[in-house]
């Protein structure tokens, strides 16, 4: 991988050393680089007052276009976290969790031919027309050791993946998706940061949770779906159908006798299997844009309280659907607002998942965005709340372009709300951030 | 005395028919000033400048092809590349790399300092309003025709255009951008014609914001390649692809 970047680099270099002497190469020019490096620093603001993020993070992509229709790309990520230098604060699993990392985020081959295109290889498929969530995004597993407040194309985790997509008329598509890829969602460790709210058993047993496998390449749990695209006289809509493993683990329990000792609880994680079905909107009705989303997952299953249950895990297939406007107030401030629910086909009694409230649980997101001094301060403020319990999360953020490569941004994610709430849970974990880009 | 009436009713009719007309095809003859032809890439770099302050730089790579399809790829500065933009007739989708997807925005969302969107992606003035003769002036001793541009919907950038066309020529000289409120939001100034392919084209156009007069953009269209595009370029699902 190493040796691999550092070619890159040199390409990169002896690309443009050709281009300062005259013309440059055909394979040059058929070859762009592109990359950032960038600086987050996060200062943790409730007891401890401590830092919580000193990540250094680097990017490099590539695109090779070989002909007109077949191009490679890739696409590589790299950190080191220098907070687990600084404090102590976090134990050792998550340090070597989440100190460094070096991974492929694109390896791809692109080829078209007419009306079909094809993407083989480690990629993002990304479906919705969401802002701030995942209704319908559901191809690839997320990230979420920061829990949902990095850049999304940063939370998705690539996948070993077939995407084809053919324009069957003007304005119709249809796209299939195929991954032997069953990679799972990356959940923080106990001890992280935004580790998530514990559930609330109440065991009187010993209990055992038996370690999450699921990561593994299988055609036999093969995942995949298509969508359907449909653009007519400015209503773009589309249709959805994915079958995939849940990709958050599901706790299923069962006790197994230790004689002459109590007998144990096992907590068993296993990633059901789901099947997603899925429609998206959007339509412009000048000056506003409205956009909906709705996916109803059937086999979704949710850990229960209940004493009674004979597995701890029960049924509740769920819809969650979002609608939003956007609108740009005095030609300057751009506006969206946007409702979204969770409904589940049966009581939410007993579920102790943040993000379920009850039986209907409903959000409210509203991004507000303007520029300075010719868009060269941008204030954006960020708040996802949760109406059902009054949870909610802040996130102001002003970046300030210094030039065409450099920005600077400030920012807080502040949180508050009941504690079994999907928000409030991080209620101690309030933070400064500050962070420094440079794009070339 | 009733078909006297009727006769002038009628030549008025006639007459202000034949106006229209000519208003259309002026506003036509002038749109045609600023597309080389059918299906074509042209390069365009957008400065912005605010008072006394440096100006900045953006620059954008425009495939159009006919039929109100506009493709456009932003290559400068590094912070927005990757970004594209996709208009197809009145509809706009944005990509941005840190989505991963289109998302469909507003024509009048901010683009870079006083060019909206729709100011790039769209700009087919014919096609969108309604055009009336209302007089002649002169611009920088230019002899122009003065047209009065109407939204024919409400899904356009701008609710009335106030435009000079040159009467030697059908070039477009300058404009005034009007809110739905009849509030001057900018003007324009059409200039630096050159010959590209055959045809006379304005290659600059300076807008200005009409309260803050030190605030100000000039797009400079560039190199242009006139070559046949393949459909897909105008698919918002292949926008991730022409990254």
């Amino acid at each position: 991988m190493r040796r691999g970047l550092a070619a890159a680099l040199l390409l990169a270099f002896a690309a443009s050393a050709g281009a300062e002497e005259g013309e440059p190469p055909a394979w040059a020019k058929a070859l762009r680089l592109r990359g950032r490096l960038a600086e987050e620093f996060a200062y943790r603001l409730h007891d401890p007052g401590d830092v919580s993020k000193i990540k250094t993070l680097g990017w490099l992509e590539g695109k090779y276009a070989v002909s007109e229709s077949v191009a490679v790309r890739a696409a590589v990520r790299g950190w080191y976290d220098a907070v687990f230098e600084a404090t102590d604060r976090y134990p050792a699993n998550v340090e070597r969790d989440q100190k460094t990392d070096l991974s492929l985020r694109e390896a791809l081959l692109l080829v078209g031919g007419g009306d079909l295109d094809v993407r083989i290889g480690r990629q993002q498929i990304v479906w919705g027309e969401a802002i701030s969530t995942f209704v319908t995004d559901v191809v690839n597993p997320k990230d979420f050791r920061e829990f949902v407040l990095p850049d999304f194309s940063e939370l998705r985790i690539p996948i070993w993946a077939l995407d084809a997509t053919y324009r069957v008329a003007e304005g119709v598509s249809f796209e299939g998706v195929w991954t032997p890829d069953t990679r799972t969602n990356k959940l923080p460790k106990q001890g992280a940061e935004f580790q998530f709210a514990r559930f609330p058993y109440r065991f009187r047993n010993p209990v055992v949770r038996l370690p999450d496998d699921a990561d593994e390449f299988s055609l036999a749990r093969s995942e995949g779906g298509f969508r359907l695209s449909v653009l007519r006289q400015g209503w773009d809509v589309s249709l959805i159908y994915y079958d995939e493993a849940d990709k958050s683990p599901v706790l299923f329990q069962r006790r197994v006798a230790q004689p002459p000792g109590p007998d144990v609880i096992v907590l068993d994680p296993q990633h059901p299997r789901l099947h997603i079905l899925g429609a998206t909107l959007a339509k412009s009705f000048e000056p506003v844009v409205v956009r909906a989303e709705a996916a109803l997952t059937l086999g979704k299953r949710y850990e229960t309280a209940d004493p009674l249950d004979p597995d701890g895990v029960v049924r509740r297939d769920t819809l969650d659907w979002l609608v939003g406007v956007d609108y740009t107030f005095f030609e300057t401030v751009d506006t969206a607002l946007q409702l979204s629910q969770k409904v589940l086909t049966g009581s939410a009694t007993n579920l102790a998942r943040p993000g379920v409230a009850a039986q209907v649980t409903t959000s409210v997101t509203l991004r507000v965005t303007t520029g300075f001094f010719d868009n060269t301060l941008n204030p954006t403020v960020l708040v996802v709340a949760g109406l059902n319990r009054g949870d909610f999360r802040l996130s102001p953020r002003i970046d300030y372009l210094v030039s065409g490569a450099v920005t600077l941004s400030i920012g807080a994610d502040i949180f508050e709300g009941p504690h079994r709430t999907l928000y409030g849970q991080f209620d101690r974990n309030d933070r400064v951030t500050f962070t420094t880009t440079w794009r070339f | 005395m009733c078909k006297l009436a009727l006769g002038l009713g009628l030549a008025l009719v006639l007459v202000s028919g034949a106006s229209a007309d000519e208003a259309a095809d002026l506003v036509r003859e002038a749109d045609r000033a600023r597309r080389p032809a059918d299906s074509f890439v042209w390069k365009i770099a957008i400065t912005s400048q605010e008072a006394k302050k440096a100006p900045s730089v953006d620059g954008f790579e425009v495939f159009v092809k006919g039929g109100g399809r506009v493709f456009v790829r932003f290559v400068a500065p590094p912070r927005n590349v990757g970004r594209s933009l996709l208009a197809l007739g009145r509809d706009l989708w944005i990509y941005l790399p840190d989505a991963g997807k289109p998302v469909r925005i507003p024509l009048s969302q901010r683009l870079v300092g006083q060019v909206a969107n729709g100011d790039i992606a769209r700009a087919d003035y014919a096609g969108d309003y309604d055009a009336t003769l209302v007089g002649e002036e002169s611009v920088d001793g230019v002899a122009c025709h003065v047209l009065d541009l109407k939204a024919r919907s409400k899904d356009v950038t701008y609710s009335a255009i106030k435009y000079w066309v040159s009467k030697e020529g059908r070039r477009p000289m300058k404009a005034e951008f009007y809110a739905g409120t009849g509030t001057l939001l900018k003007t324009g100034v059409f200039d630096n014609f050159k010959d590209v392919g055959g045809h006379r084209l304005a290659t600059r156009l300076t807008l200005t914001d009409a309260i803050r007069k030190d605030k100000r953009s000039v797009l400079d269209y560039g190199e242009v390649t006139v070559r046949d595009l393949p459909d897909k370029y105008f698919d918002k699902n292949y926008m991730k692809t022409l990254d």
